[in-house]
């Protein structure tokens, strides 16, 4: 018998602890879990360090709710919609401290991790700064005689929070065709605990008509939650385009602390669930909408 | 394939027709291109050469989309508009970083950068003298960091060349260009390098032993006293006439008007 993963958003959340370091899924204004990352923020979560590729709206998100005190990724952007304001501004106010890596470096960091290795190596980064500000980087000989590479020490993230089209009650994980970018990858076999939320949960025989599109297996992960819509407002190929007037009604909020705050209330811990959040930002006709990838 | 080659001289060019136009012409039929994030020119150029002398040049869209047909440029470089209809999604954690890392593929790497100096170094990590109390937190440097340092071929392009943007030193190296000038970059091992700088005023090369960032050639109307006021650092004065940059043809401004771009989203990168 398989063991049972399935739970609520508010049990899953409350598996990531102050302190911890969490991977976050998102390209830009792709793909994240935003569903945990709103409830992550609801349930006050503080001190923690965040692990993203290419972050975005979750990062300015959990900056603006005083969560995260250090970033450990390759950029922290919102592509079109420009920086994450709030981000920046908790950066140059020294609240949040940033270990920047190229992209090749984090995965080396997290390869290693889930590999059980002490590094990986990149050839990457060589001849810029970012080596000589960060303890986890050393150039390194090669042994066999080649040229020096850039060792990435083993990064073991608390935990890994991923978004996923289907999943069954057993934490096997699908995924539709679409782009696979590294955090899906890597993120969760580096992770000690692995949360996945899924727009649906689906009886495992759904799961066995493609075991291709399985991409994570139910023992890797320790909780599973339904979550339609979960990663809105940024974008989840092939079902639904990112929420451009939402990301535009930011971007205006965040030049303000009073708007921030309002926003906050409103659309991150005003909701009393997931359900409510999704009500507030527009329903089933908004639903719609971005399942046509309008304005995108 | 249109007759672009025949077509004349367009009369009503704009500035960001000019760059993409140029830019297209660094790749060659057979070379396969990504791009990034906010990457509206690369991308247009690309589609460009694809369009009129590199319909075989490999493009591999948000360096996930392999040969994608989207119907225009969306309005974001990295979304699932730009890579619908590709004919495969590229793992990107493993194969993307395979293909670039092997050498063999994708050997030159568009790269747009807050800050660029006189020896092709960029920034895209922090502006002020101390990297853990920046005066400005910058994206940070994505895969540029990598770029710069695996043998790529870099081709910068700037919409805004001003003093800010092409300084005498960056405040922080996130992109290996040509480190301290001359040898160093081939002295810390390192292959490839800066190529060519393209602005909206210039198209910038590098000194073959200084390595230092030269003009070279003018874009139609502008000066180099123009070029020298908007840069940060002192330009080596030309020895001779500089050549004015070629202007598009009127074939190439209809294709990116009417089939690359019609929504216009090249000149969001302008006047920032």
């Amino acid at each position: 018998m398989s063991t049972e993963k399935l739970t609520t958003l508010e049990e899953a959340a409350a598996l990531v602890r102050d302190g911890d370091t969490v991977a976050i899924q998102n390209m830009a204004t792709q793909a994240a879990p935003m569903a945990l990352v709103r409830e992550l923020i609801r349930q006050g979560r503080r001190e923690l360090g965040v692990v993203c590729l290419v972050g975005g709206i979750p990062v300015d998100w959990l900056a603006a709710a005083g969560a995260m005190s250090r970033l450990v990724g390759a950029a922290v952007s919102m592509e079109q919609f420009g920086l994450c304001q709030r981000y920046r501004k908790a950066v140059e106010a020294g609240v949040i401290r940033v270990e920047e890596l190229s992209e090749t470096a984090l995965n080396a960091r997290l390869g290693a991790g889930a590999r059980n290795l002490p590094f990986l190596p990149t050839r990457g980064l060589i001849g810029t700064d970012l080596i000589d500000v960060n303890d986890n980087l050393v150039m390194l000989d090669d042994p066999f005689g080649g040229p020096s590479v850039v060792a990435c020490k083993a990064l073991v993230p608390d935990v890994a929070l991923v978004h996923a089209h289907k999943a069954d009650r057993f934490g096997n994980i699908g995924y539709e065709p679409t782009a696979l970018w590294p955090d899906l990858g890597i993120m969760p076999k580096a992770a000690t605990t692995v949360i996945v939320t899924a727009e649906e949960i689906v009886d495992s025989e759904v799961l066995r008509a493609n075991p291709d599109r399985t991409v994570l297996p139910g023992f890797m992960v320790d909780a599973v939650v339904e979550a339609p819509f979960g990663a809105h407002p940024t974008s989840f190929s092939p079902r639904y385009g990112y929420d451009t007037a939402m990301h535009l009604e930011w971007i205006g909020a965040a030049r303000d602390d009073e708007a921030v705050a309002g926003f906050m209330e409103r659309y991150v811990t005003g909701p009393a669930d997931h359900a409510e959040y999704l009500e507030t930002v527009g329903g089933t006709e908004r639903q719609a909408a971005l399942g046509n990838w309008e304005q995108t | 394939m249109s007759d672009w080659q025949n077509s004349p001289a367009s009369e009503d060019w704009t500035i960001d027709e000019l760059m993409i136009a140029r830019l297209a012409a660094c790749f060659a039929d057979g070379d396969q291109a990504c791009n990034g994030m906010a990457s509206f020119v690369p991308v247009s150029a690309f589609w460009l050469a694809r369009l009129t002398h590199a319909p075989d040049l490999v493009w591999l869209a948000g360096a996930v989309g392999l040969e994608p047909r989207p119907d225009r440029v969306p309005a974001s470089t990295l979304e699932a508009p730009l890579w619908r209809d590709s004919i495969m999604y590229v793992e990107q954690y493993g194969d993307f970083w395979n293909f670039a890392l092997n050498g063999r593929w994708l050997t030159k790497f568009c790269v747009g950068a807050a800050q660029l100096d006189r020896y092709g170094n960029g920034n895209n990590s922090v502006i002020g003298a101390d990297y853990h109390n920046p005066r400005v937190r910058l994206p940070g440097t994505a895969g540029l960091g990598d770029m710069g340092s695996i043998g790529k071929a870099l081709y910068y392009w700037n919409p805004n060349h001003n003093p800010r943007s092409l300084v005498e030193k960056v405040d922080f190296i996130s992109c290996a260009g040509y480190l301290g000038g001359g040898s160093e970059r081939a002295d810390a091992g390192l292959e490839g390098g800066p190529e060519l700088v393209i602005t909206n005023l210039c198209v910038l090369d590098f000194h073959p032993d200084t390595r230092h960032m030269q003009v070279a050639s003018l874009h139609p109307g502008v000066t180099f006293e123009q070029v020298q006021e908007a840069t940060g650092f002192e330009l080596p004065a030309p020895e001779s006439p500089i050549p004015t940059t070629a202007v598009p043809t009127a074939e190439q401004v209809r294709l990116i008007r009417d089939g690359i771009d019609p929504d216009n989203m090249r000149r969001r990168e302008f006047g920032g």
